[in-house]
């Protein structure tokens, strides 16, 4: 081996042993997106703005959240006014307000379409614990909107997810999901999401506005937009429970 | 001879008379046979017609023109409004009864239980002319408008476990494609005609389930009924002009022939039945056929001598004909008058078919009650009559070509 060469080879190792030594897997980086969007609570207000063959229509919402499993959403518009979905310890509890009754969902129902939106009572609600219900493969890099994305596929690990199968891009800096695609196990695109505005909340960055398509459905997008975001306010803990949904 | 050709022919049915009882006997169970279908299929008819009328579509339907076009989204928000379309139904010297109506696809939550049902919002006080309430209702009463309750089908209620004063929550797509639920109480249980309106349907106050729905004002369809006499497809027509005139609004208004395939398939079937009638007849002329032949070697020394004497051959076979002509007659008549009898007789108490059309989902009531009639009962008689006759007429043309040597070898 030429002298040349070696010192080539050498000076390869070099740069690119500290990126080898430092980089993430996929574990890592499915363990630090999770950690970056969960918040101790969360109160925000936003829209989600849906379009479909029959027209435009927006409802407005405000929502809660507690660590990674507890979320509560209230929808403030004219139309679904005073209606409430509560996630808590894996269950989803919709509250309406001319029912005496509290309408569990469970199985396939969790992957209805919410307000006849393209996001499911699952998607709107879905707890960060994505490595229990996960299985994460690293497929590389790729630039996203000019960002750098990790490319990562998760596969599920049980029948009980809303989707079988993910690709995520996820940013390198700030491990925001930038696309996701939800497919079948068999590969059939069910659902692609994209973000298309980000905020700021201290050092995270969190979407702001992001586009929904069904594929399931023709000529149907839905525009989730978050409208005020607060980190960790202090809320009481009783309003994730039954008992305070039909306050 | 010739003349007293009918008087011998009629004279002869009686020298076998087993023989012709035996070719009546599979004429008349074949004539009374068709009385029969016929009686049960016209009672089919009316009895859907009925109910499609007063539960489905009236006699004439408004709804959005675009509704039928997306109906399999549930596209509630494409409504009609009442209050702006009943005056000019008013002013229709046509329409004698008008009513709004709301069908929802809905899943009813029980405990952790569901299922799929469908609920009806009906205008109670406007329906008298369409659906007989208090004849329907088994137990209980009729809900009150303003107020959450309703009536539902009793097997529903039995299926599901629910008895008067029960609470079901319905959850269901709204006008604006969101989704809501209610909770109504169970003031009265029915017990509707048609097995499918038993089994899936709640029937709540239009103005509950308007709110429920997010529909304002409006409903989902208009049905209507129309004076004795008035032609409906017109007046249909003319309506869907009107409100086109004085609203500036396109509607779906058509007429219930127009809307309803299972009845036009059943008045095609009825023609398809004639054809089964006439092979019904056949092969009930198929006894009659073989009599005849059997008759004819029986007779060959009696063909022979009559040849002998200067019969001929066209007089033999209308000899024959003739005795044909006679068993059939008798047959047809016997069997024409124990079918209407007996159709008369299920007309009056009625065929239970609710084990048969349990989990069909037709507009055909549990219990179907055949109709007579006089004329339909002389015109099947006649069809049977020419049927069988004209199925004698293929053994009466052997005897006319029996020759008379041949016929004597018998002697």
């Amino acid at each position: 081996m030429s002298r040349k060469l070696s010192l080539l080879l050498i000076g390869v190792l070099i740069f690119a042993l500290p990126s080898m030594l430092f980089a993430l897997s996929a574990e890592e980086i499915i363990h630090e997106m999770d950690r970056l969007s969960t918040f101790e609570t969360t109160y925000s207000t936003g829209s989600i703005q849906t379009t479909d063959r029959f027209g435009t229509k927006t409802s407005l919402f405000r929502s809660w959240s507690q660590g990674e499993k507890d979320s509560l959403i209230e929808f403030t518009s004219k139309a679904e006014r005073g209606q409430k979905i509560l996630r808590t310890e894996g269950s989803l509890y919709l509250f309406y307000p001319d029912a005496e009754q509290l309408i569990r969902m469970q199985g396939a129902a969790l992957r209805q379409s919410m307000l006849g939106s393209d996001i499911s009572y699952e998607d709107m609600t879905e707890e960060k614990n994505t490595l229990d219900n996960y299985k994460a493969k690293l497929e590389g890099l790729e630039t996203f909107k000019e960002k750098e994305c990790h490319v990562l596929t998760l596969t599920a690990k049980t029948r009980s997810v809303a989707y079988p199968i993910q690709k995520i891009w996820v940013d390198t800096e700030s491990f925001l999901v930038w696309k996701a695609e939800y497919s079948t196990a068999q590969g059939r695109l069910l659902k692609v999401m994209e973000v298309l505005e980000t905020f700021k909340s201290g050092d995270r960055v969190l979407p702001k506005q992001s586009r929904i398509e069904d594929k399931m459905k023709k000529d149907s997008a839905t525009l989730m937009t978050v409208d005020t975001f607060e980190a960790n306010p202090k809320l009481d803990r009783s309003i994730f429970t039954l008992e305070n949904l039909t306050w | 001879m010739i003349r007293n050709l009918p008087k011998l022919a009629f004279r002869n049915i009686f020298r076998n008379l087993r023989r012709s009882a035996l070719s009546a006997v599979a004429i008349a169970v074949s004539a009374m046979s068709i009385v029969m279908l016929f009686g049960l299929l016209d009672g089919m008819e009316t009895d859907m017609a009925n109910n499609l009328q007063s539960y489905y579509t009236g006699q004439v339907r408004i709804r959005h023109a675009d509704f039928e076009k997306y109906e399999r989204y549930n596209p509630l928000h494409l409504g009609v409004d009442w209050n702006s379309i009943e005056p000019i139904l008013t002013e229709n010297s046509d329409v004698r009864a008008a009513t709004p109506r709301i069908n929802f696809p809905a899943n009813m939550y029980l405990g952790e239980k569901t299922h799929g049902v469908m609920g009806i919002g009906v205008d109670f006080s406007k329906e008298e002319a369409f659906i007989d309430f208090p004849s329907v209702l088994q137990e209980g009463r009729l809900p009150e408008a303003g107020k959450n309750e309703a009536l539902m089908g009793f097997a529903l209620a039995r299926d599901m476990g629910l008895t008067l004063g029960g609470k079901v929550t319905l959850l269901s797509t709204t006008a604006t494609r969101g989704s809501n639920a209610i909770t109504f109480q169970i003031v009265g249980l029915a017990g509707f005609p048609v097995a499918a309106l038993n089994a899936n349907t709640i029937w709540a106050p239009l103005d509950r389930v308007q709110t429920f729905l997010g529909m304002g004002d409006q409903t989902q369809e208009i049905l209507i009924l129309l004076e004795e006499g008035a032609d409906e497809k017109q007046t249909a027509m003319q309506i869907g002009n009107e409100i086109e005139r004085e609203l500036g609004i396109s509607t779906d208004t058509r007429s219930w022939k127009d809307l309803n395939k299972m009845y036009s398939m059943l008045r095609i079937a009825k023609v398809a039945y004639y054809f089964i009638a006439m092979f019904f007849f056949v092969l009930g002329s198929t006894v009659i056929i073989n009599t005849t032949m059997m008759v004819i070697f029986e007779r060959m020394r009696e063909i022979g001598t009559l040849s002998a004497l200067g019969m001929q051959g066209s007089e033999l076979t209308r000899l024959f004909l003739l005795e044909g002509f006679f068993i059939s007659v008798i047959g047809s008549a016997i069997g024409v008058a124990i079918g209407y009898i007996g159709t008369y007789y299920m007309g009056r108490i009625g065929l239970d078919f609710t084990e048969a059309l349990s989990g069909i989902d037709m507009e055909v009531s549990s219990i179907l009650y055949p109709e007579t009639s006089v004329i339909k009962s002389l015109v099947i008689w006649a069809y049977a009559v020419v049927i069988s006759t004209l199925s004698t007429f293929i053994p009466s043309r052997r005897a006319s070509k029996i020759q008379p040597v041949e016929a004597l070898r018998y002697v």
